[in-house]
């Protein structure tokens, strides 16, 4: 098949470019507001005087912290969802109910008010019990790059690890029922066929169905991971000092809304924009033995 | 009659033990307080942990990432006197509360005006300083107008801070007006910048700040604020040592006149500002 350019793309170019370039137009001429977008290279990184190195300014420690804090919530909600997803479609009704109890439960309450619940109440308790917290007072970030490097600054500890905790639980839910959709996707047979060479249930799991329930479902796993990145901007309500909190502080600093929401969105753009053309990567390379 | 005395005597016994075991128990209660003060934590943990929310110029970020602002530097004195280290939480205003009943950190320095609700919930210092509301309003929107009689109309829009005492100074001095809510200063300041509300109501040094910046567009009605509101310290309930101290902390230091300075240059001068943008 050609491709061809018709005359109704070219109007439709033409249309959008007229919408956005009026937008713009009335955006920098109509509205009152002072642009400066010089202010922002600072947010950016900036020259520490003292010992002369380039450091990261605040925005960009903001999207540090997201890094951080999505890849750990990735990370634990991948192990929470595998779990519970096996649970869901074991035998035993125990099992299925301990998990389907859990991805109800979770599903079914908004975001925010989980946070909250979270945040003021269980996530305190744990961090208080085990001693997270009164680790946090004593340690120095200059003691210990790696812990930094991994979690952030030590001070914010207690808050990260349990805005963590919660978008893992969050997100956990949503992995499980695709770890479960992908096993239940497995042909029986397949589970047939290892039972008659003599794997028992949990062989059975790991060798034969994980890997192929695994593989069918890797796009939308990744396609979950995007949405964590973007999830992660909520927990700035219990005041984690990640993209958007840093962004919502350093306006009510220096006014310059639009600015820095500008540069907000570009960041998260950069951050999960590879992510996309990753998963669409993973997807070709997949689909790659049905063509054959 | 033997029976008598000995009903009597096991009485007198009773009581005698019942008083001794409360006095031991007051005793108890005396001491279990002063253990679970405040004060004891942060001086066995060192380090006193202050949460605030970023507003300018109480407290804000510099260039450089580093908090600065008056509420920063009471924050730095206050530790500095107790001798401990000082950690500060940026926390969202509206969260601010629950934060510090939960034990996020041990006290509120954060400009919080005393209001008789937010005292339900939590103990507040004696005023370490006053601020005061002022109207700023658009020269579009609302020309000429100079006392609270002429934006007290039906037409006027005044938009506030949402949880602020502004808010609540707006209902009271302008009972007629349409106040608009944001949850952001700078989205009501926006609004305003653009003609949709004729004025805005927020402490000062806000509306003098933005009457220098946009003097086309803006004006100041009214030449000094019209309340005056008493800023404390807030610590969660049941504390009186905590109390104790930061009320003669303030004492302390008002009578150096060291507030009092402070709050000039953070308020009355320019000289920060090239720290923050």
């Amino acid at each position: 098949m050609k491709k061809r350019v018709t005359s109704l793309d070219i109007l439709l170019l033409a249309v959008i470019i007229g919408v956005l370039s009026a937008l713009s137009y009335h955006l920098v001429s109509k509205l009152n507001y002072h642009w400066n977008w010089s202010v922002i290279p600072n947010y950016i990184y900036r020259y520490d005087q003292v010992t002369g190195h380039i450091k990261a300014g605040q925005l960009t420690q903001g999207l540090l912290v997201t890094l951080r804090l999505s890849v750990w919530s990735i990370l634990f909600a991948l192990i929470i969802g595998t779990v519970m997803g096996i649970l869901r479609v074991s035998p035993r009704p125990l099992f299925r109910m301990i998990s389907s109890t859990y991805v109800g439960l979770i599903r079914n309450i908004p975001p925010l008010v989980l946070i909250f619940i979270f945040y003021f109440f269980l996530g305190d308790q744990l961090m208080s019990l085990t001693g997270i917290t009164d680790l946090s007072y004593s340690m120095e970030d200059k003691d210990f790059p790696l812990l930094t490097f991994l979690f952030g600054p030590i001070e914010q500890l207690p808050a990260f690890l349990s805005g963590v905790l919660t978008m893992s639980l969050f997100e956990g839910a949503y992995i499980t029922e695709i770890v479960r959709a992908g096993i239940e996707a497995v042909p029986n047979e397949q589970w047939e066929a290892s039972k008659a060479l003599g794997f028992n249930r949990p062989k059975q799991l790991i060798h034969i169905v994980l890997p192929q329930a695994f593989s069918q479902s890797l796009p939308t796993l990744a396609g979950q991971f995007i949405s964590t990145i973007k999830d992660s901007s909520i927990v700035s309500v219990i005041s984690i000092q990640e993209l958007t909190f840093a962004g919502q502080e350093l306006m009510s600093a220096t006014y310059r809304t639009f600015e820095i929401w500008s540069v907000v969105i570009i960041l998260y753009f950069l951050l999960t924009f590879p992510c996309s053309i990753g998963v669409r990567a993973l997807e070709k390379r997949m689909n790659r033995h049905k063509q054959d | 009659m033997t029976l008598w005395r000995t009903v009597n005597v096991g009485l007198a016994a009773v009581i005698m033990i019942m008083g001794i075991s409360t006095a031991v128990w007051a005793g108890n209660v005396r001491q279990s307080l002063a253990q679970e003060s405040a004060i004891e934590t942060i001086q066995k943990k060192q380090i006193l942990r202050v949460g605030f929310s970023t507003f300018k110029p109480w407290a804000m970020k510099d260039k450089n990432g580093e908090f600065i602002g008056f509420e920063i530097d009471v924050a730095r004195r206050l530790a500095k006197d107790m001798g401990v280290k000082v950690r500060f939480i940026p926390t969202k205003w509206d969260g601010i509360i629950p934060a510090l009943l939960t034990g996020k950190f041990d006290i509120i320095i954060g400009g919080m005006g005393i209001t008789p609700k937010r005292n339900l919930k939590v103990n507040f210092s004696d005023p370490y300083e006053f601020t005061g509301m002022s109207i700023i309003a658009s020269k579009s929107a609302a020309s000429g107008k100079t006392s609270l009689k002429d934006f007290n109309t039906d037409s006027t829009k005044v938009s506030v801070r949402l949880g602020t005492t502004a808010e609540k100074a707006a209902k009271n001095f302008l009972p007629n007006a349409k106040i608009l809510k944001f949850s952001d200063e700078a989205a009501s300041i926006q609004e305003l910048l653009n003609g949709k509300v004729d004025c805005l109501i927020a402490s000062n040094p806000l509306p003098a700040n933005l009457a220098q910046k946009y003097p086309e567009k803006l004006y100041l009605p009214l030449k000094d604020d019209f309340t005056k509101e008493p800023i404390g310290f807030a610590v969660r309930k049941g504390d009186p040592d905590f109390l104790n101290y930061l009320n003669n902390w303030i004492k302390v230091t008002n009578s150096e006149g060291w507030l009092e300075s402070r709050f000039n240059y953070w308020f009355n001068t320019k000289e920060w500002e090239s720290q923050v943008e």
